[in-house]
């Protein structure tokens, strides 16, 4: 008896590493699981097909990593989110990997008249925004801010949970006028027409990813956020419209 | 009484030491941080444009005292201006924030030079001017209004070597929208 349980420790010994090794290799060519910012739809695609990604406002993935959502990596259009996770120990320190800017737009029809953003004020408008607690929509509530336009807040008719809904409410004319990042505003480029925001009114737009710090292959996912950071992965970035990170702190 | 306290703020505002402005920040309108966020950008517009014309030495030796005096009037006017922000709860801009952009052969000659310098000082000072009247709180008039002052002694400064800018006896006001479309071009 004292044989036989001997040699099934033996074998449970030799075997346990093995076991170990074939999993971590099995992770190690498994997709990653990725959030991110709607934003970053196109661009993570392009860049890396072979990954499940979840898409959405980066506030509302913020709350699902917090709730326990079984992410490998976290990619925020705001460091609000990013930063909150890290605080708490749910994330490993994020870096700032890419910018972007602020575009207001108009369906190509434009019934509204609208030529500049001064004209937000002057005319009747329905206008389509994100909601505050979204990065985009806090940027919009910045840029409205910095131009002395907070008043027309008062014109917004809907507040959507993503840039992506804002994009396509006002593509498919529900909408006089609303505020995405550039990039968006690019992917539908023949159905609206842009209306530049001004340099000194643009808000602070910038990037962060992270590692989740729950992820069973924290491994790939730092080798994804560098290949993220490499010269390939930002000029995947730069072809879909965004901006380099910057070098300097703010 | 009246004017102890007129030259208090005038004392406060020449030196941008006390910041007055940041005392009364709840009475900023959404108009006033307007004008004080484009006032920011243009600061370090125009730093920017007093440092290349530094390195590119197209105005002579004798211009150098007065484009380093630009330069940290500029650099003065950006802390001034971030302080207001600040002080109201907005976030200021910094200056890498910006990708400045002056068209091609601006700091050629000395012409070019000037030429570009003299356009930010007329947009800029015409936006402080529209400021100055539309602001409703006097602290934040004073310093609109220095503001604009000081941009048209740095105008007069720029163009001595040539017998001065031309003299206007009512420079133009410029709301944002017009200051912001002139300037488009540099702030990137």
């Amino acid at each position: 008896m004292r044989n036989r349980l001997a040699a099934l420790l033996l074998v449970l010994v030799a075997t346990v590493p093995l076991a170990a090794t074939a999993t971590a290799g099995q992770q190690a060519n498994a997709p990653l699981t990725i959030y991110a910012a709607a934003s970053l739809t196109d661009a993570f695609r392009t860049f890396d097909a072979g990954q499940n990604y979840s898409f959405a406002g980066s506030n509302a993935l913020e709350t699902q990593i917090r709730n326990g959502a079984p992410a490998d990596v976290f990619a925020s259009a705001a460091p609000l989110n990013t930063q909150r996770l890290f605080r708490a120990g749910l994330v490993e320190k994020p870096v700032t990997f890419t910018a972007n800017r602020l575009a207001l737009i108009v369906p190509r029809a434009n019934p509204a008249g609208i030529r500049t953003i001064y004209d937000l004020r002057s005319k009747p408008v329905k206008l389509v925004v994100a909601g505050p607690a979204v990065p985009v929509g806090g940027y919009t509530i910045t840029v409205l801010r910095k131009m002395g336009l907070s008043s027309v807040l008062g014109k917004v008719v809907s507040r959507e949970s993503d840039v992506r809904a804002v994009t396509g409410k006002i593509a498919l004319g529900q909408g006089d006028a609303g505020f995405v990042y550039v990039t968006d505003a690019r992917a539908v480029s023949d159905q609206v027409t842009v209306i530049r925001i001004p340099a000194w009114a643009q808000p602070r737009v910038r990037y962060e990813i992270a590692v989740v710090a729950r992820s069973s292959n924290r491994a790939a996912a730092r080798a994804f956020i560098n290949s993220v950071l490499s010269a390939r992965g930002q000029t995947a970035l730069k072809n879909a419209g965004f901006l380099p990170a910057p070098k300097a702190a703010s | 009484m009246k004017r102890r306290g007129f030259l208090l703020g005038a004392a406060g505002v020449a030196g941008a030491v006390a910041s007055p402005w940041v005392s009364v920040a709840d009475a900023a309108t959404d108009d006033d941080l307007a004008y004080a966020n484009f006032g920011l950008a243009s600061s370090y517009l125009l730093a920017d444009f007093y440092g290349r014309a530094l390195e590119a030495g197209r105005l002579g030796t004798a211009a150098r005292r007065p484009l380093r005096a630009g330069r940290a009037a500029s650099n003065q006017h950006a802390r001034a201006l971030t302080a207001l922000l600040a002080g109201a709860g907005d976030s200021p801009a910094a200056a890498e924030d910006f990708a400045f952009e002056w068209p091609q052969g601006t700091f050629t000659t000395a012409g070019s030079t000037r030429e570009a310098g003299l356009a930010v000082l007329r947009a800029t000072s015409g936006a402080y001017q529209r400021a100055t009247a539309t602001s409703t709180e006097p602290t934040y008039r004073v310093l609109f209004a220095s503001l604009a002052a000081s941009l048209a002694e740095q105008a007069g400064a720029l163009t001595a070597p040539v017998g001065g800018a031309p003299v206007v006896p009512f420079p133009a006001e410029l709301d944002l929208e017009a200051a912001s479309a002139a300037l488009e071009g540099y702030l990137g």
